[in-house]
């Protein structure tokens, strides 16, 4: 049997994939008891999963370190990373959106757009066809507006509590977002057998 | 931007000596087995024509180095070796001598946007066989890239194989036009089997074929194949013989384990009309090279001949192959003034032994312990000593 090497995003979406790889059959460890290890082995399945922040699992993937990964479709779409899209997981679902202050309309001199994902809003204004300025930031997205960096901001939206809270309102959506299984090209043909199946069992138990 | 001392334009590098010494010996292994196998090796020039070149390529045009002569034509370094001798075989030259088998070792360069690491100029290395359009051609250049891979002790190399010409017959029976049968390749080419399964509940296909159509995803042998072929359709039948053939010959040399027969397997180099392939091996995250038909490709060049051929990739095959520097025999004489005559003789004596000396006045030698434990072996011949 092939090793396999899972690149899994840390916190959530690990704790539901690993629970959807148990589900689909997998004889994985039931205890997973310390939180802040970056490698985690499953030798009786031949197993290794590395943990990373969710937007380094493309990389990992991308460059063959890990065959296969788990990544939410968000940040596929801000890194266009060469790999290979297997199957929807379904879980973790959420979408981007535009959001704002209410009833604010968009600064007609310079229209400002703050965001984690530059790429994907850039996109999604150039394809609207609307010039504005983007200006990437790292996290509290929802500052922006409230203290006037921006007019809008493109950020994951799942509940909309974070924005109800901060006294935003959802504007556009703009694409819907779930986690997806990935894999390297070289071992998706190298190890096909290994990962068709992990595919098979998993799309049965996904809940598309 | 200011441009610190030690900078190399993005994607340039320096191959250090232990570097440039394990692509010498690839390129002699490589270039003899490719002789022996009846091709003739040629070079084409680093610099063409945007016009001609630069265009055919297939290379996307912001990957391209792109620079002005002095008559103010604009110029490309040679992104591809295919192109270049798909225009030399076109030239008067080489036409009466069809089929011509043609190979190479050569740099290409490919402007690089993303991560700065990415070389931009690297080593490719390949054969075309042009004037052929036999199936006998395809079998002949896989099995040559398959027995280099193999010489440079390349672990569980494996070929995908697919047909383009094939698989757009098999859309088009689907009822798709040229359109839609372009996004259906866009997604089998980055193997997005989501962003494929959505595709295919928007395209106007049959829903009792749909299932059958996703299915054009997961296929491994050509028999599989045998599904999706119109048994009226005498062109789709006689590809599928050509494929079954072909097969038959890759299993008899030995290939049989090596290869996935992927019908939805497709390259994003446009140029490609029939058969194409990829090579991958363990020990690396990305495809070692590629190959297949490109009759179109010639007949840009005015000639209505078949042409297949592959090009292998020198920096990924050597990122599999460098693993472990070994130590070599090599012998360093100190020297200074009143051993110089000993000296000299000793090393002309040992090169002529076939022993790798190095000859170096001892007084120029900053710090000489550093430097002797560069060497296997080390011999003083200073007159203090």
């Amino acid at each position: 049997m092939d090793a396999l090497t899972i690149a899994m995003p840390k916190g959530r979406i690990f704790e539901e994939a690993y629970e959807l790889l148990v589900k689909a059959g997998y004889d994985l460890p039931k205890e997973l008891d310390d939180s802040r290890k970056l490698i985690v082995e499953a030798p009786n399945e031949n197993i290794r999963f590395i943990l990373s922040k969710p937007m380094d699992v493309p990389a990992y993937v991308e460059h063959g370190v890990a065959d296969i990964g788990i990544a939410g479709k968000d940040v596929m779409l801000e890194h266009d990373r060469d790999v290979y899209e297997l199957l929807d997981l379904g879980i973790s679902r959420c979408y981007i959106a535009t959001a704002g202050m209410p009833d604010t309309p968009m600064n007609e001199v310079t229209p400002r757009v703050a965001t984690k994902y530059p790429k994907v809003a850039s996109q999604y204004y150039r394809g609207k066809g609307e010039q504005v300025e983007i200006i990437e930031l790292n996290g509290s997205i929802e500052l922006a507006p409230m203290i006037g960096l921006a007019d809008r901001i493109v950020d994951i939206v799942s509940t909309g509590k974070t924005l109800k809270e901060n006294g935003l309102v959802e504007y556009e959506k703009i694409v819907d977002i779930t986690s997806r299984l990935i894999a390297n090209p070289v071992s998706y043909r190298l190890k096909q057998k290994r990962i068709t199946e992990l595919v098979e069992k998993l799309r049965k138990q996904a809940s598309v | 931007m200011t441009i610190q001392m030690f900078e190399k334009p993005l994607g340039m590098r320096d191959d250090f000596p232990f570097i440039a010494k394990k692509k010498a010996e690839l390129r002699t292994n490589g270039t003899s087995i490719i002789q022996q196998a009846g091709y003739d090796l040629l070079q084409t020039p680093t610099l063409e024509y945007y016009e001609t070149i630069g265009k055919i390529s297939a290379i996307a045009d912001n990957a391209l180095f792109k620079l002005l002569d002095s008559q103010g034509e604009t110029l490309v370094l040679r992104p591809d070796m295919t192109s270049p001798i798909a225009r030399v075989a076109a030239s008067k030259l080489l036409k009466e001598k069809m089929p011509v088998r043609l190979g190479y070792y050569s740099n290409v360069f490919r402007a690089q946007k993303r991560e700065g690491g990415r070389p931009a100029e690297f080593e490719q290395m390949g054969v075309e066989l042009i004037g052929d359009d036999s199936l006998y051609a395809d079998a002949e250049v896989i099995i040559l890239a398959w027995n280099i891979l193999k010489n440079l002790n390349i672990k569980s190399s494996r070929f995908v194989i697919g047909h383009t010409q094939l698989l757009q017959l098999i859309l088009q029976d689907f009822g798709l036009d040229q359109e839609q049968i372009e996004k259906v390749h866009a997604a089998f080419v980055s193997k997005n089997s989501v962003g494929f399964e959505s595709l295919a509940k928007q395209l106007p296909i049959e829903p009792s074929r749909l299932e059958s159509f996703i299915g054009l995803m997961s296929t491994s042998n050509v028999e599989e194949w045998q599904q999706w072929i119109d048994p009226h359709n005498a062109k789709q039948n006689s590809l599928f013989e050509d494929m079954k053939k072909l097969k038959k010959i890759l299993d008899r040399s030995g290939l049989s384990d090596a290869i996935t027969y992927d019908l939805s397997f497709n390259s994003h180099m446009t140029y490609y009309t029939g058969l194409v392939f990829e090579v991958y091996g363990a020990g690396s995250g990305f495809s070692l090279g590629n190959g297949g038909r490109y009759d179109g490709l010639m007949k840009q060049f005015g000639l209505q001949v078949g042409a297949t051929g592959f090009g292998l990739r020198v920096d990924r095959l050597l990122e599999i192959i460098s693993a472990v520097p070994e130590q070599e025999n090599h012998t360093l004489i100190l020297f200074d003034e009143q051993g110089e005559d000993q000296a000299f003789d000793e090393a002309q004596k040992l090169r002529e032994q076939g022993v790798r000396v190095t000859l170096q006045f001892a007084p120029a030698v900053l710090a000489i312990d550093e430097f002797s434990g560069l060497f296997s072996k080390v011999l003083r011949m200073e007159g203090a000593n």
